[in-house]
């Protein structure tokens, strides 16, 4: 018989090309990062749940989940208010177990999970053009004073729904938003913003995901 | 070598007489300066001629400085970039430019066409509309291309467009459009206080009549106060200022619809630019300050190239340095046209003479006549002379009764402003008519908009600064923003004086709508006709519906129209303003989403190992799948297909199936949620298996259709079709949300998160069993027919494996996360090399499941019933269910209803198209006898012929009966027989195998 490996490969694996792309300009103006390695959990109250979801969520991650449209760090991982009563937990792959089953004991009875580690891409966009890149992709209003660190959105880029959220600034000061993209959907998305941020200049590169 | 600028001022302008321009007209070199419009760069070369009218052909000059133009519109650029209907007074030079005048042939100079001003008794208004009504099929062919081709404005390249084109969002408090001194101070203010403000801009300098007109402000030439506002402005981290930019529209909830013209200035733009980029500016404020229209006066030979708007004059002159003429007489029904005479007579053109149709003159007017050594005429103009290159005098009617010719090579015209109020009545303002100015101003604005300064009908520079000022600061205070505004900058007060005349008799033609050739003598005529609605006079006439929209007529037709009605110019009243204010190119609407960005594309996890190995891919929705995979020697898909049904049928092949939706449906309740849902019962549903399951929209109709397992008591794994992913889970969400908030169930869509592959073929499981662990039993027994379980493969992996078959086949759905699916594809062939195993696309799919006669998206058409589909048995009647109650309605339980059933041609070599309508034999076609037509189609391997389902009447009762298949769309006829649609295999023993 023969033997079978099981060779990962991300849907953004032909598209991201690490390196210098777009304008040469001396620094680039837009940092795009494919970030790898995540576990991302759906996790759902069950109904009339969500005060016991989320004390669960607190005693596991460290932090409290979030009840409106912002993503929380706590030690354990980073939790992303994606609707009433549910969240994302995206945190660093545990192994090629299924991500489920490590939470499975944290919200039994409570909540609902559903597996969306594959389900999702994760893209990182900071540089200090990033918001005059993204204005042409995404409608939201990403002014520091609307849309401050840890502020999230659901909302879409280019037509495709995505997870958007900002995380703290870069050592640079510029801005850091992560977009979760549905997988099937990642090649096509990374292609738009490569050419929304074409004219400042990109550096590109793919990932780890770290939690701090 | 260029002709030198035989009209360019010694001194002054804002243009850059360091950096000469080189640019062609009509083949002719010239030389500019940067800073020059081709508009100020023709005037500077003493160009008069520069177009040629839509109609009657007549000579035109250039007649304002603005983006109002409707004259000198040119063909910029050449080749792929070719643009028709450029405006030359908003194109900004550059080096290289090449612009050719319009609708002349063979030349400028000399144009055939100009014929029709002869013809012109016939060519009035409603020409075409009298003239070409019969016989009416000759319109689309005949009179309609001709007309199109004597009437045409430029051209366009005819070939795709290289530049790109892209959209973006802003957002801001306080959005303040136009950037003259009304701008300017309403951005000052409300910038002042915090609140973000953006300053659009058309021109690409900020200042607006600013740097035309001059000016004292705060004690400072206005040039100056202007370059400290703007110091200022530019140094508030909350104002953004965006020149070359047009806001064009209003839209709901705030926001605006804007055009950057980014790169329209360069011949090309830089590599990764936009040309232009398309703003939609969401401000919950916004203070209209886009000034006001100087409008013309109709006489006879208001159109001859030499006559300009007072305005315009001014413009050419101070702005850029640019004289129009050398000798220059003014005829005005107000002050402001005299400041023409004074900028003029202070840059050395000699004046004429002003003619002004009031009698009084002020006391300043008349000391200047005296030191500028001009003679001031009360009366009006009633002829211009000269040729198609220019003005050589005009023929004066004096109020005495007398009558003076003057000799002038050009003659400025002022019949007094019209306020912008176009962005002001985009939700439907009716603008008000005010006496003392003469002009509409803004009335019924859209929600949060101020108008300020002259687009508000305050027109001297004091009342500019001080109203803009005011609606900054009442926009910012508005919302709450407490910042000092400081003070309204300020002008000394000027007279604002006009006495209306719209329309002096005379002889020849007097234009209302120069670039429509829309007469005075025209609007009469519509009257007569009974037109007299301004909509209706608008339509008849043309009036207003050039590329200029009216900017410069409209006001003026409505007013000659209401004096031929004897009705006040209220009760006439103004047509709807609609955006775009100007014109914006269908490329900028379209952004970025042309050619292969016209829509995201979604990919499958097999899809790069697929494309290795050279499957063809076809667009379902978004998604990317392989058709077929054509191996060396095949040349026609037909080949494929057939060949990889044959190796399932016979074998084993793999089909990625990930595209389907998936969703995790969860909770205590999520198996009475299910059956509430599907028509069938899912709450009974044991854990691991798998159940067909059927929805109904609420009316009773077929909504989707797909196989649905139970993982654990409270976990369902439900699935839907490609083409309906969105859709249901949309729906689902909307009952579990709204319909029924009470049950505990939770919904995630998955449809990403797997990468599942069916594995189909009498060799199924000998595949799986080289890469499924052998301590798995994948026998009948211990793996039944729609059995469901996780299990565990070599090479230490796990996967979900399903045993459901939509090929009729014995087969499996393999699943595993989808960052395994490409080593999954490259597994299956591996396991299934020994066997033979193929990878089979769409169209085998396809073939295979019109085979079983399985419905898909052909027949879930949103026509069909449960019933009608042949499904009507799994309708619980034991529960309730959406669409329950209006399935059972009579027209949806008819006996008579189309059904699926199978067809087959009955000449076995014959090719059955989908679409043909379904007659029975003997019967006449027609609308009557039309009893269904053919769904699906295929070339069916394993009958040796093409086969079909359809939905035929009462179809279920005809099994064996031959009808008549008829395709007008390709004339075909012939006969096919209804038949069973299970055509392979119909008693289902391959699949339990």
């Amino acid at each position: 018989m023969a033997d079978f490996t099981w060779t990962t490969r991300s849907p953004l694996q032909q598209a991201v090309i690490a390196g210098r792309h777009g304008a040469a300009i001396a620094k680039a103006g837009i940092r795009l990062s494919e970030i790898r390695d995540f576990d991302l959990v759906q996790v759902f109250a069950r109904r009339g749940q969500w005060a016991a979801t989320a004390k669960a969520a607190k005693a596991y991650f460290g932090v409290a989940a979030p009840t409106g449209p912002k993503a929380v760090t706590g030690k354990k991982g980073v939790l992303v208010w994606s609707g009433a009563d549910q969240f994302m937990a995206l945190s660093p792959r545990l192994g090629t177990i299924q991500p489920v089953d490590g939470l499975r004991g944290v919200f039994e009875g409570f909540a609902s999970l559903s597996d969306q580690s594959d389900g999702r891409c994760l893209i990182r966009l900071s540089g200090p053009r990033v918001r005059e890149m993204l204005a042409k992709v995404n409608s939201l209003d990403l002014h520091d004073g609307v849309f401050p660190i840890g502020a999230a959105a659901t909302t879409s880029i280019d037509h495709t729904a995505v997870n958007l959220w900002r995380d703290a600034d870069a050592p640079d000061g510029s801005p850091v938003f992560n977009v979760l993209v549905f997988s099937s959907f990642a090649d096509s998305l990374w292609h738009t913003l490569v050419d929304s941020a074409a004219e400042y200049g990109i550096e590109v590169e793919t990932v780890s995901i770290a939690v701090d | 070598m260029a002709s030198a600028q035989s009209n360019r001022l010694a001194k002054g302008g804002l243009i850059d007489r360091n950096a000469p321009l080189s640019f062609t007209f009509d083949g002719k070199a010239m030389i500019g300066y940067a800073g020059d419009t081709l508009a100020s760069a023709l005037v500077a070369n003493g160009v008069t001629l520069v177009g040629r009218s839509f109609k009657y052909h007549r000579p035109r000059g250039i007649l304002t400085a603005g983006p109002e133009e409707p004259n000198a519109l040119v063909e910029l650029r050449s080749g792929a970039r070719r643009e028709a209907n450029t405006k030359a007074t908003t194109a900004e030079l550059y080096d290289g430019l090449d612009a050719l005048s319009q609708n002349r042939w063979p030349s400028l100079g000399f144009d055939v066409m100009s014929v029709n001003s002869l013809l012109s008794p016939i060519f009035v208004a409603g020409f075409y509309y009298k003239t070409f009504m019969w016989p009416a099929k000759f319109w689309e062919k005949l009179y309609e291309p001709a007309i199109r081709r004597a009437a045409g404005l430029g051209r366009t390249s005819g070939i795709a467009d290289p530049d790109h084109y892209e959209k973006a969002w802003a957002h801001c408090d306080v959005l303040v459009v136009g950037s003259g001194p009304a701008g300017l101070a309403a951005a000052l203010a409300a910038g002042r206080t915090g609140a973000r403000v953006i300053l659009a801009e058309e021109d690409r300098l900020a200042g607006g009549r600013l740097n035309s007109d001059g000016g004292e402000i705060d004690g400072m030439p206005a040039g100056e106060w202007l370059a400290g506002a703007l110091a200022e402005l530019e140094a508030l981290p909350n104002v953004r200022i965006m020149t070359r930019t047009a806001v064009f529209g209003v839209y709901d909830g705030g926001t605006y619809g804007a055009l950057e013209r980014v790169n329209d200035h360069l011949p090309v733009p830089p590599v990764h630019q936009p040309r232009q980029r398309l703003w939609r500016i969401v401000a919950k404020r916004c203070v209209v300050a886009a000034g006001a229209i100087e409008r013309p006066i109709v006489f006879s030979g208001n159109d001859r190239p030499g006559v300009m708007m007072a305005s315009a004059v001014r413009t050419y002159v101070e702005r850029f340095a640019a004289a129009p003429g050398k000798r220059l007489a003014l005829f005005t029904n107000n002050d402001d046209g005299w400041k023409t005479v004074e900028a003029a007579h202070r840059a050395g053109i000699e004046i004429a003479a002003v003619i002004d149709s009031r009698k009084d003159l002020s006391q300043h007017h008349r000391a200047l006549a005296q030191s500028g050594g001009f003679a001031v005429h009360n009366g009006v103009v009633v002829d211009v002379k000269g040729g198609k290159t220019g003005v050589s005098g005009v023929e004066i009617a004096l109020a005495n009764g007398g009558s003076a010719q003057i000799a002038a090579d050009v003659l400025a015209m002022s019949g007094g402003w019209n306020p912008s109020v176009g962005l002001s009545s985009h939700h439907r303002g009716r603008p008000k008519w005010r006496e003392d100015i003469a002009a509409f101003v803004p009335e019924g604005a859209p929600a949060g908009m101020l108008s300020a300064g002259a687009a508000n009908g305050d027109f001297s520079l004091s009342a500019c600064l001080r109203t803009g000022h005011e609606a900054g600061l009442a926009a910012a205070s508005d919302l709450g923003f407490k910042g000092r505004a400081g003070k309204a900058p300020a002008a000394s007060d000027e007279a604002i004086s006009i006495s209306p005349l719209w329309h002096v008799e005379g002889r020849k033609k007097g234009f209302v709508d120069f670039q429509h050739d829309v007469t005075a003598s025209d609007i009469a005529l519509a009257q007569r006709e009974g037109f007299e609605s301004v909509e209706h006079l608008k339509r008849y006439t043309t009036l207003g519906m050039a590329t200029d929209q009216g900017k410069n007529s409209n006001v003026t037709g409505l007013a000659i129209m209401s004096e031929l009605t004897r009705r006040s110019i209220p009760q006439t009243g103004t047509t709807i303003y609609r955006p775009p204010h100007v014109p914006v190119a269908i490329g900028a609407f379209a952004g970025h989403h042309r050619d292969e960005n016209f829509h995201s594309v979604r990919l499958t996890p097999s899809h790069h190992w697929a494309a290795e190995r050279g499957a063809v891919f076809v667009d379902t929705g978004l998604w990317k799948r392989a058709q077929w995979y054509p191996i060396a020697g095949e040349n026609d898909w037909l080949t494929s297909v057939n060949r990889e049904v044959l190796t399932v049928r016979n074998g084993v092949g793999f089909c990625d199936v990930s595209t389907l939706g998936k969703i995790d449906v969860m909770g205590k309740d999520a198996g009475a949620f299910l059956d509430r849902v599907y028509i069938n019962a899912f709450a009974s549903l044991a854990v691991g298996k798998a159940r067909y399951g059927l929805m109904l929209r609420e009316d009773g109709i077929v909504m989707d259709d797909g196989t649905t397992s139970r993982l654990a008591e409270d976990h369902y794994f439900l699935t839907t079709t490609t083409a309906k992913a969105g859709p249901v889970m949309q729906y689902l969400e909307f009952c579990r949300q709204v319909l029924w908030p009470e049950l505990d169930v939770q919904l995630t869509s998955c449809t990403d998160q797997w990468a599942q592959f069916s594995i189909a073929g009498p060799k199924t499981r000998d595949l799986l069993r080289e890469i499924v662990d052998p301590a798995e039993d994948l026998s009948n027994e211990g793996f039944p027919f729609m059995g469901v379980r996780e299990v565990r493969l070599r090479g230490g992996m796990f996967a979900r494996l399903f045993r459901i078959s939509f090929s009729g086949e014995m087969a499996f759905e393999i699943s595993v996360p989808a960052r395994y699916g490409d080593a999954m594809a490259r597994n299956l062939m591996k396991a299934g090399e020994p066997f033979g195993v193929v990878p089979y696309g769409t169209e085998a799919l396809g073939v295979m499941r019109i085979e079983k006669g399985h419905i898909a998206g052909a027949e879930l058409n949103g026509t069909t019933t449960a019933d009608d589909l042949g499904l009507g048995k799994m309708m619980s009647k034991k529960k309730d269910f959406v669409g329950r109650v209006m399935a059972g309605r009579e027209a949806l339980t008819a006996p008579d209803r189309q059904v699926v059933v199978g067809l087959k041609p009955v000449d076995k070599a014959r090719r059955l198209r989908s679409g043909a309508h379904i007659i029975p034999k003997g019967a006449a076609v027609g609308p009557d006898t039309d009893q269904g037509y053919v769904t699906s189609v295929c070339h069916s391997p394993m009958l040796g012929q093409w086969i079909g389902l359809g939905l035929v009447e009462r179809g279920r009762e005809r099994i064996g009966e031959i009808v008549r298949a008829h395709d007008p769309l390709r004339g075909e006829d012939y006969y096919v027989e209804i038949c069973n649609p299970v055509f392979y295999d119909p008693e289902g023993g391959r699949q339990r195998g």
